[in-house]
């Protein structure tokens, strides 16, 4: 694995780590080895945004950093891909709330740690949960609030979760004000305090 | 919090010539406030009331932050609390429509209503409301959930709301617009969009004020004190005047002193220098 590319991902050097990758690339290193170095990379800044010695515009320069490097790395990988993915996730804040900021982070953070996520925005209705849900084949779902108005849309996602037969789905929620009470209120299978804790739960059920 | 109370000198209220604060510390999204509630713990609620008011601010936002169901019951019972102390005009701070009828039956004063946007639908049910009492109403530049990206489409959003608003009588000089502040962490033009959307109804809407949720803007970063200050002495100048925040910060207390002196609104320095005798700027110890 290049300690360079991770240090200069690490170190938000974001042309460095580009130029990097393609030297790499062009010195015959794997993609998978690139992608390892950049799973690394993503690794130590969550813990840091985790600690508090990261913040979260270097969060999404370094989810811009990724994306360069994949947009690299990609057309030199083969059909078939070699990037196996832990399980698929449909992500989305519900209903009647446009907070992001959260959810784009645990999205953030569940890609990097392989699941294959499927982010469907804000105010999302409980149907295009559920038609997303169908046409991925996803296993999780998880719903984003951060208003007390989002415990109800909620509780109707699950509820059309259930009512469209996709009873082996498993759904987490998040935010502000999520607590045990408000999970067993939705009828969430489980609820995460942080991206960290979203990340736990999903690998568990993957 | 080091507050002039504890250096043995009242905390008092601040002359200004035309900044005006609302309180946010009554905040059921806050933790210990939403333990406050649900322990009915009212001697909390009133210490808030009484130190809010006591620094100066103009009104006190009242959100109870709880469940729909509970949400009513809890908003009169933060009210009533509020009220045996001190007589500050509440801001009801709710979107719940429901909630906000109960809420306005029990307030003694003529509350602000926190607040409206450009979606019909609130348009629709609040502004009635708003027309009949009377009431300051905050006004999110934002339609239908969502917030435009630029000052153009946030000014159009708004010149919306005040034509909807004159249809239910309700006059420009009671409308608080709020151009939202989002976090720079995400987007580094965001104060700057602020900025130019506050412009636009200054000169427009000479009658109309500002207001500004103040904390959102350094979400995400470390030192947001100093970002939150600056960003306020800056829109200040844009014309802002009025805001959300939390009045027992001395900081943002100062800054707000310091920006009115600077921006040629004290008459003789007069409220600066009497802030000053009254130890605003003291160093904490």
């Amino acid at each position: 694995m290049s300690q360079e590319l991770i240090d200069a991902i690490t170190d938000m050097r974001e042309e460095d780590a580009v130029a990097i990758t393609k030297k790499l690339l062009d010195g015959g290193a794997s993609p998978v080895a690139v992608l390892d170095a950049c799973r690394e990379a993503m690794g130590i800044i969550g813990m840091r945004f985790e600690t508090g010695e990261s913040f979260m515009p270097e969060l999404i320069l370094a989810g811009e950093i990724l994306a360069q490097i994949s947009a690299v790395v990609k057309p030199r990988m083969q059909q078939g891909g070699e990037d196996k993915k832990l399980g698929k996730i449909v992500l989305g804040t519900v209903q009647g709330d446009i907070h992001d900021i959260a959810k784009d982070i645990v999205g953030f953070m569940l890609d990097i740690n392989g699941f294959e996520v499927t982010d469907l925005g804000v105010d999302v209705a409980p149907e295009k949960f559920v038609e997303t849900v169908k046409s991925t084949g996803a296993k999780i779902v998880g719903l984003s609030g951060f208003l007390t108005l989002a415990f109800d849309p909620m509780k109707h996602t699950v509820e059309a979760l259930k009512a469209a037969g996709l009873t082996d789905v498993k759904v987490m929620i998040g935010g502000g004000q999520i607590d045990e009470n408000i999970r067993q209120y939705t009828g969430a299978d489980a609820y995460g305090k942080d991206a960290m804790a979203a990340v736990a739960i999903a690998k568990s059920w993957a | 919090m080091i507050g002039l109370a504890m250096k043995g000198r009242p905390y008092n209220t601040y002359e200004r010539e035309n900044m005006k604060i609302i309180g946010e510390k009554i905040n059921g999204t806050r933790k210990r406030v939403a333990q406050a509630i649900a322990e009915r713990d009212a001697e909390f609620i009133k210490d808030l009331a009484q130190k809010q008011a006591a620094a100066g601010a103009t009104w006190l936002d009242v959100n109870a932050g709880t469940h729909p169901d509970k949400e009513p019951d809890d908003l009169v019972w933060l009210i009533e609390n509020i009220q045996s102390v001190v007589e500050t005009p509440i801001s009801i701070d709710s979107a719940n429509p429901k909630a906000l009828q109960i809420a306005i039956k029990v307030v003694k004063q003529t509350p602000m209503i926190n607040s409206i946007s450009g979606e019909p639908e609130r348009l629709t049910n609040v502004l009635p409301i708003v027309a009949e009492h009377g009431c300051p109403v905050i006004a999110l530049a934002m339609d239908d959930k969502k917030i435009p990206e630029t000052a153009e489409k946030r000014f159009e959003v708004i010149q919306k709301i005040v034509a909807e608003a004159h249809v239910h009588g309700v006059p420009d000089s009671n409308l608080y617009f709020d151009p939202l502040a989002m976090t720079l962490s995400t987007n580094t033009n965001s104060a700057m969009i602020a900025f130019e959307t506050m412009r636009r109804v200054r000169q427009e809407y000479p009658e109309a004020h500002l207001t500004i949720g103040l904390s959102n803007i350094s979400f995400g970063l470390p030192g947001r004190s100093f970002v939150n200050r600056y960003f306020l002495s800056l829109a200040m100048q844009a014309g802002l005047d009025s805001a959300i925040l939390d009045p027992l910060d001395r900081e943002i207390q100062a800054a707000i002193m310091a920006t009115e002196l600077v921006l040629g609104r004290d008459k003789h320095c007069l409220n600066y220098i009497r802030a000053s005798r009254k130890g605003l700027f003291d160093k904490p110890e």
